[in-house]
């Protein structure tokens, strides 16, 4: 298990130095220079060269990367161009409500798409199971945006039942509570289409194990083969294939964050491109993708630890 | 006719052709009849759409659908819904179709080498895909988005860089099961050059695999595209493209909400027809494919 963990663990390595490599690389190629933005529209050409050769920006490329690698280590991602706050101050503020955002919105559409699921695999082909993968399907159609429009429209300004913008507060607090629920239906609502159709397809795969039929054989009702036998085993490919969906969950956590004004990472992300504001593009890019590739690890090790035959594969 | 040809025709009945299996199921008729409508519809664009798309009239703002000689309303220019959709869905279509072809180009190449050279290029081409997979495809619109900065070149790029690794994999695994077969193997002992031998034999029998996901990629690529434009990555105004209408739209939800909802609508009918389409085509062509 250990060594499994530990070669997963060497094998991310890569990836993150290819993360940092690519975010280092942004910041080469993007049009503006970032001393003479510092140095302000005023500055004479000694200025800037004072300022370049003080960020190192005179320096040889490979020099450069491994003085970026040093800032990185010691959690210096820069200043933004456009707020002079530092990037990690800005990082550290919305890592927060994204995780939040995203807590909120497996906390229901997992359970329920592991529901449906199972319930379409428990009447497969009858007009029930027809009716999920219906829904389920429609709902891997729909964009992200339109559904967190919609809510707005009705819930929030027709009905005028929840607010639809910002951060209420602290989720401990009513008011955090109220302002996350539309954010959250929003997001969870484009991941039970995927939820609900993996889970279906794995019970259906359980079903036809050996060990299921000969709980049948036992004579065990098929609610209890299902829900004791089939649905127990198939959690281990579906939380695997949850996992991998937090890609997708990412997205939509941009676009959701945009839609609702909700302060989390995506909304500064997408800001920060707008605005040009490079070293804030580059240091949302540079933790989005790190969070997703630590996330992607655990959800690894955690696969095999729950499955034997993955770690002796 | 000799006798055993007669006797085979009469035990295997003929298989009813791809068109025919697809019209059998309702849903996949009615999708594959709404891409085509769709596809139609943004071909024709400018022979349909009763005005010019960047042609406004400040007495039509914000006319809810319905309203003389505007259908679905007007914009918040004054520009007709109706011209502006079409023409919208053209350029959000293109968008994906282009991105699509490169992308799945690429990647299709990327996983020939990969089968054929197993070898050799086989660990390299998939370690750069695991990399690739790596990055969710909304951070590569992010990261492309940030260097070119935002337009509609940059959503295709982004597009096409996210769809290369899946469909790498998708053609290396198909490739690996064809390249086991037999006739590979007689192919290769006529003496036949490699580069021949795959756009010959190996390309002509992954086709099915490519098709499918070619065309349930290209919901999803359409879904991207327009959340990126929605952010305000993709196309800018006053380009009519249908996730930055909806963007534009949003800002006067509370007052007219045809103008965000509508587009939206449209969006979503594209991206359902063509996953619907896409599952039926699976399950017909290839349903070793099916999750």
């Amino acid at each position: 298990m250990l060594r499994h963990a530990l070669h997963r663990i060497m094998l991310a390595f890569p990836v993150m130095f290819g993360v940092l490599l690519i975010g280092f690389l942004l910041m080469q190629v993007v049009p503006t220079d970032p001393a003479t933005v510092r140095a302000g529209p005023t500055a004479t050409p000694d200025v800037i060269a004072a300022i370049r050769a003080d960020l190192g920006l005179d320096a040889p490329l490979h020099y450069q990367f491994a003085l970026y690698m040093g800032r990185l280590v010691q959690g210096d991602l820069g200043v933004s161009i456009i707020n002079n706050v530092p990037v990690t101050q800005e990082l550290s503020a919305t890592i927060g409500p994204t995780l939040e955002l995203m807590a909120a919105s497996l906390f229901w559409s997992i359970p329920l798409g592991i529901l449906l699921g199972t319930l379409a695999a428990y009447w497969r082909g009858s007009l029930m199971d027809r009716c999920i993968m219906a829904v389920s399907v429609a709902g891997v159609s729909v964009p992200v945006f339109f559904l967190g429009l919609l809510l707005i429209w009705f819930v929030g300004f027709k009905w005028q039942l929840l607010p639809f913008t910002g951060r209420g507060g602290p989720l401990w607090t009513l008011d955090g509570i109220r302002a996350i629920i539309l954010p959250a239906i929003t997001l969870g609502g484009v991941f039970i289409g995927p939820v609900a159709r993996m889970t279906r397809t794995a019970v259906l795969d359980v079903l036809t194990a050996d060990h299921v039929r000969t709980a049948r054989a036992k004579g065990l009702t098929e609610r209890l083969v299902v829900l004791r036998h089939a649905l127990r085993n198939a959690l281990v490919p579906v939380i695997t294939l949850i996992g991998l969906q937090i890609g997708f969950l990412l997205g939509g956590a941009v676009v959701t964050e945009t839609v609702f004004a909700w302060p989390g990472v995506g909304r500064l992300a997408v800001g920060a491109i707008l605005s040009s504001d490079f070293p804030m593009a580059q240091g949302t890019i540079i933790v989005l993708s790190l969070g997703f590739i630590v996330v992607n690890l655990v959800v690894d090790v955690l696969y095999a630890a729950l499955d034997p035959r993955i770690r002796e594969a | 006719m000799s006798a055993t040809q007669e006797a085979a025709e009469v035990a295997m009945p003929e298989r009813p052709g791809l068109l025919a299996r697809l019209l059998r199921e309702p849903a996949a008729a009615l999708s594959l009849f709404l891409v085509v409508a769709l596809l139609l519809a943004a071909i024709c664009a400018p022979l349909l759409a009763p005005t010019d798309p960047y042609d406004n009239d400040l007495t039509k703002v914000m006319q809810p659908p319905g309203s003389p000689g505007l259908p679905l309303g007007a914009d918040a220019q004054g520009r007709d819904m109706v011209t502006r959709l079409l023409y919208g869905l053209r350029v959000s279509l293109l968008m994906g179709f282009v991105a699509v072809l490169i992308g799945g180009g690429l990647g299709a190449v990327l996983g020939f080498l990969a089968a054929f050279y197993q070898r050799w290029l086989d660990g390299p081409i998939m370690r750069l895909v695991d990399i690739m997979l790596s990055f969710p495809a909304i951070l590569v619109g992010l990261a492309i988005a940030a260097i070119f900065g935002p337009g509609i070149f940059s959503v295709v790029l982004a597009l096409s860089v996210a769809t290369i690794p899946l469909m790498a994999r998708i053609v290396r695994g198909s490739a690996l099961v064809v390249m086991r077969l037999d006739y590979i193997e007689a192919a290769r002992a006529t003496g036949m050059t490699d580069a021949r031998l795959i756009w010959r034999h190996l390309a002509p029998n992954c086709l099915s695999a490519i098709f499918v996901f070619a065309t349930l990629r290209f919901g999803q690529v359409i879904l991207l595209g327009s959340a990126l434009s929605f952010l305000g990555l993709g196309a800018q105004p006053p380009v009519p493209e249908l996730g930055a209408m909806a963007s534009e739209g949003r800002n006067f939800l509370f007052f007219a909400p045809h103008i965000a909802v509508v587009p939206c609508i449209l969006i979503f009918i594209v991206v359902l027809a063509f996953n619907i389409l896409g599952d039926a085509l699976r399950d017909a062509l290839d349903p070793r494919l099916r999750l």
